[in-house]
């Protein structure tokens, strides 16, 4: 009967039916319940513990319908994962919200929080009270993140010299399957975040900056345009491939009469009526035409289609188009070139023109797919990257890497103080929180020195991922942090023969530790309070 | 024989009686389990997972009793003064389940003596009334007159209702948040004019309180990027008309004859959403928000003359802006005049996490205020969202009605004795009554110390023994599993609760005492079938 919720009987043995359907329901309460939480949590974070670090491998998931991924990137594994557990859920959550923040990072809070749920089932074990060890846990953050405050270093933020920029995209990069052109694709992602960013409200715009990828080719090809691309041709092949200097209309008219929106039927009664509805269309264009080369444009960007015949025309009369070009495409080119996006014939006038230097369409090797370029224009602020590879996966994959290196040197474009990484703040973190925890005089001591503990399972995770011994590394890093006073040494993951990351330049940016650690303590927090679940049985 | 007379409907469950009575306190006892331990701030929550498979992490007593789905009639009496309680005051939703419940706990053996029904009910009322009249005798007001002692009040109120949630290690931030956000309404303190809206991402900390009107960007077209974001004192335009180019009768159909009327219908269209868009233009609105959707020409058009447009903008919000910023919301642009625009000091898109919002400060009409919540998990949030929804319901009472009483259990310690003590001086049946809602009124003190794992007989003796001496305030002390002056100590509620949940928790025991006969028609569908729901009642 214990499985069947909360039934009760009255004197008579009659049994109550409280709550709809309750013998349909599972109840878990009490530690049981918070114990099948942990489990649930752990067996989420050691899925991604492997993935962790430059050494991290990828995992390989296959969706519901055969579409194949394959990453390294945590909140993305997790996405795929698809989990229908509710405390797993939420460690989804907890790493989609790091990524939607931070954008990097993703991996570490995840496993974090594991060994934060692990250490605190030893503690439940012991027979303390899980909100006290919650309490515990929030006050050892706490004392972390000031650790870490104190450690951080402010970062050389200069436009004119971007080497270190640079090497902290790397550190970005280096778990990545495109660690190959590490260098140049960190360079690429230092390049566009400079020439979105702000640098006096310290704030960079993401949708100024569009990441475009194409199958073939190799990942070295992937270049970084200062302008837009679009994957459309002119509409006719007899156009020129290479505009210069030109005066481009954006249209989100279509090049055909205009229709009502209202339902309308045109009686067409005689021939007579027929040949002057089809001399309308064909004035139609004509004017249509007209009025844009009035107007002054070399190039016409239209939002929808237009058909064979008035493709002709704009080919007779030397007005180079693209048709279908996507309304995100459309507002791009509209920043970039400078030019407004004109919803009527009518309206062109030459100051909504745009301008750019050059558009060229691109072919690649012996496909027929082009794709055009528009460089040089007015407003530099919009950027593209072009990511070239030998399959779709790397190539998606190197978008989802590209995208956790724009993150961060975004970040450090807000913030510029740093910590070094390679598990050297986790380090020092724990050490401080070590210190910190036999000044405390109540029960809190011990999930506070539990914290220490969990902390450390990022550097043992990284120097497992690495194929170092991972006791032996640790205590030995631990030792000389503590000998040596100084909190940038870390796990020599990639064996460069030093430990200290501020040589190896393994930099990782202050809020985005902090995050972590705030985001696994607080996801941590909310599992450990549960302590009853109800849920509809699955047995029916 | 006598032929059987058949009154009922085959199938109707009736039952009666005494024995009626005690089932129905049966089954409200197992109500009060489900809640019981998340009284507190050692309180537990609940994980409650609907048949959709949204789950709901709660500590809000009216949450989880809404999400339980409670059938048994009795039971239900609980579930609605939980939802009163909500909606009365916002907090103190499972201290009003746990007294009833203990209140029907305690007059079970009275009713199983053999005590009729009413006079136990009118015992329960007369020790309430007490109780009410010895809450306002004994009640602290603090004064109001004293801006700063006022909201040291309000804060400390805010702080106390916050302890038992999620969020109670950031009870500091969040009580000064709360009460400053409350601070911004007018007199009236309508509850609707602060928003809350989530943003995932980011830490707890990070939550911030707008000054003004904040809703999230709302979807748009192409155009919408070249908009300027940012105004200083914009005229503001609300709208609920549709900017699109559209049919503007649904079912009407054009028959045309010719050609040349063929343009002149679309002229038509087009110089209708014209019309409307310069109107627009021409009464100087700088910002043009709208209930319905704001089609790609119109968003282009804005763009063109420097103006700022969002539509479909959720009804809530826009009717907040509507009673910050003034103005109406127009369903025509007919008499666009300065009178039905509203204005601000300031309009800006601000990046927040990963979505964008468009803020109004510096409202001229009403005061009004958003909170944005940020945080790992969306449950999180969630929960954080009720919790606040708690705390800005007591400041508002408290704001109201100034009295406070010592929380932690010491004003239901107080009443006990004084219940007991007047118990003494009456003669009668009722005196045993009256002292037994006193030994009921014990049970929140007994049940913070349950929830938080200390020895509750050793606690209540000593509690018991300090307010015999006349120490008023005396309550549990969580933090040092000690007893404490819990007014010294600032865990403040204001008395309003602790009146609201006394007379609404004996109400609900009135209800059930009285309730001798219950006649349940037999469910429409099931057929025939005396025997109830199969496997609901199973052999004993």
């Amino acid at each position: 009967m214990a499985s069947m919720g909360a039934l009760a009987f009255d004197e008579y043995g009659r049994p109550f039916i409280i709550i709809k359907d309750q013998d349909r329901q599972k109840r878990l309460t009490g530690n049981a319940a918070i114990k099948s939480h942990i489990l649930a949590a752990r067996t989420v974070a050691s899925t991604l513990r492997t993935s962790l670090g430059p050494k991290g491998l990828d995992k390989l998931m296959v969706s519901a319908d055969g579409d194949i991924t394959i990453t390294n990137d945590g909140a993305t594994i997790l996405k795929m994962m698809d989990v229908d557990h509710q405390i797993a859920k939420l460690l989804v959550q907890l790493s989609q919200s790091q990524d939607d923040e931070i954008g990097d990072g993703t991996t570490g809070v995840v496993v974090l929080a594991g060994a934060l749920l692990e250490k605190a089932e030893h503690l439940l074990d012991k027979g303390v009270h899980p909100i006290r060890i919650a309490d515990g846990f929030e006050m050892a953050a706490r004392c972390a993140i000031q650790s870490l405050e104190r450690s951080a270093e402010t970062f050389p933020l200069d436009v004119n010299n971007l080497e270190p920029l640079i090497q902290t995209a790397m550190t970005t990069l280096g778990s990545k399957i495109i660690n190959k052109c590490h260098r140049h694709m960190a360079e690429i992602a230092v390049n566009a975040v400079l020439a979105v960013a702000d640098m006096e409200t310290r704030d960079v715009n993401f949708e100024l900056i569009k990441v475009e990828t194409k199958v073939g080719g190799q990942l070295e090809d992937t270049m970084l345009v200062k302008g837009v691309i679009v994957d459309k041709d002119f509409s006719h092949p007899q156009m020129p491939k290479v505009l210069r200097n030109v005066k481009i209309a954006i249209l989100t008219c279509p090049f055909e009469p205009p229709k009502p929106k209202t339902k309308h039927k045109l009686d067409v009664t005689s021939v007579e009526d027929y040949k002057n509805l089809r001399k309308y269309e064909h004035e139609k264009f004509e004017e249509m035409v007209q009025q844009v080369k009035d107007s002054g444009a070399g190039l016409a960007i239209c939002q929808w289609g237009f058909d064979d015949e008035a493709n002709h025309m704009l080919l007779q009369r030397e007005l180079p188009a693209v048709r279908w070009v996507g309304g995100p495409e459309i507002e791009l080119i509209a920043i970039a070139t400078g030019g407004r996006i004109v919803p009527r014939f009518e309206e062109l006038t030459p100051d909504k023109l745009g301008y750019a230097g050059v558009v060229k369409e691109l072919c690649f090797g012996t496909t027929k797919d082009r794709m055009l370029v528009i460089e040089e224009c007015t407003n530099s602020k919009a950027v593209t990257i072009f990511i070239r590879g030998g399959n779709k996966m790397i190539v998606e994959e190197a978008k989802r890497s590209i995208h956790d290196a724009l993150c961060v040197v975004r970040n450090l474009v807000r913030d510029n103080r740093i910590v070094y990484g390679g598990g050297a703040p986790e380090i020092s973190c724990a050490i401080a929180v070590a210190k910190e925890a036999d000044a405390i005089k109540t029960l809190e001591q011990y999930p506070f020195r539990a914290f220490a503990d969990a902390l450390e399972s990022i550097p043992l995770a990284l120097a497992e991922n690495s194929g170092l011994n991972p006791i032996h590394t640790l205590t030995e890093i631990k030792s000389r942090q503590v000998a040596e006073n100084n909190p940038a040494l870390g796990i020599d993951c990639l064996c460069k023969g030093t430990a200290d990351m501020k040589e190896q330049h393994v930099i990782e940016t202050l809020h985005s530790k902090k995050q972590q650690i705030l985001l696994a303590t607080q996801v941590v927090k909310m599992i450990l309070k549960i302590d009853d679940v109800r849920s509809p049985d699955d047995g029916y | 024989m006598q032929p059987q007379i058949i009154l009922l409907k085959e199938g109707t469950e009736a039952s009666q009686g005494r024995s009626q009575i005690i089932s129905n306190i049966n089954a409200c006892q197992a109500i009060v389990d489900c809640v019981r331990t998340t009284l507190g701030p050692r309180g537990m929550d609940k994980l409650m997972v609907e048949a959709q498979g949204k789950a709901t992490i709660s500590n809000d007593g009216a949450t989880i009793m809404k999400l339980l789905d409670v059938v048994h009639p009795a039971a239900k009496t609980l579930v609605d003064i939980a939802k009163s309680q909500d909606a009365e005051v916002g907090d103190g939703t499972t201290s009003v389940v746990i007294l009833a419940g203990e209140f029907l706990k305690q007059m079970k053996p009275f009713v199983e003596e053999g005590v009729h029904s009413q006079i136990i009910i009118r015992g329960v009322r007369k020790a309430t009334q007490l109780a009410v009249q010895f809450i306002n005798e004994i009640a602290v007001k603090p004064k109001k007159d004293d801006e700063v002692e006022l909201r040291q009040l309000l804060e400390k109120c805010a702080a106390t209702a916050m302890g038992s949630k999620l969020i109670n290690q950031q009870k500091d931030f969040f009580s000064r948040m709360v009460v400053d956000a409350v601070m911004m309404l007018d007199e009236l303190l309508p509850l609707n004019m602060i928003g809350i809206k989530k943003v995932p991402g980011g830490a707890l900390e990070d939550t911030l309180l707008v000054a003004g009107v904040a809703f999230k960007k709302t979807f748009s077209y192409a155009g919408f990027e070249m908009q300027p974001k940012q105004y200083t004192s914009p005229k503001i335009a609300l709208l609920n008309i549709e900017l699109e180019l559209k049919a503007e009768r649904d079912n009407a159909e054009i028959r045309l004859e010719n050609v040349e009327e063929y343009q002149k219908v679309v002229d038509a269209e087009w110089t209708i959403l014209y019309d409307k868009l310069e109107k627009l233009h021409l009464s100087g609105a700088k910002v043009v928000l709208s209930k319905l959707p704001i089609g790609d020409v119109a968003t282009q058009y804005f763009a063109d003359r420097d103006m700022f447009c969002a539509g479909r903008v959720p009804e809530e919000d826009l009717k907040r802006t509507m009673k910050a910023c003034g103005g109406s919301i127009l369903t025509t642009v007919a008499d666009l005049g300065d009178s039905v625009l509203g204005t601000c000091e300031h309009f800006e898109e601000k990046q927040i996490g990963g979505d964008r919002f468009n803020i109004f400060t510096g409202c001229p009409q009403a005061k009004t205020c958003t909170i944005i919540i940020r945080g790992g998990a969306e449950q999180f949030m969630e929960e954080t969202e009720r919790s606040l929804h708690d705390a800005i319901m007591i400041v508002r009472r408290a704001k109201k009605n100034d009295a406070v009483v010592a929380g932690g259990g010491a004003i239901e310690m107080e009443l006990s004795k004084h219940l007991r003590d007047i118990s003494r001086t009456i003669a009668g049946k009722e005196q045993m009554l009256i002292s037994a809602i006193a030994r009921a009124l014990e049970v929140i003190p007994r049940q913070l110390c349950d929830n938080a794992g200390f020895d509750s007989t050793n606690i209540l003796n000593k509690l018991r023994q300090k307010h015999a001496q006349g120490n008023r305030w005396m309550g549990v002390d969580i933090l040092n599993e000690d007893v404490a002056d819990n007014m010294e100590k600032c865990v403040w509620e204001p008395s309003l609760v602790k009146i609201n949940a006394l007379s609404a928790a004996s109400e609900a025991t009135c209800l059930i005492l009285s309730v001798d006969e219950t006649i349940k028609n037999p469910k429409s569908g099931e057929g025939p079938a005396p025997q109830g729901r199969p496997g609901a009642r199973r052999p004993f």
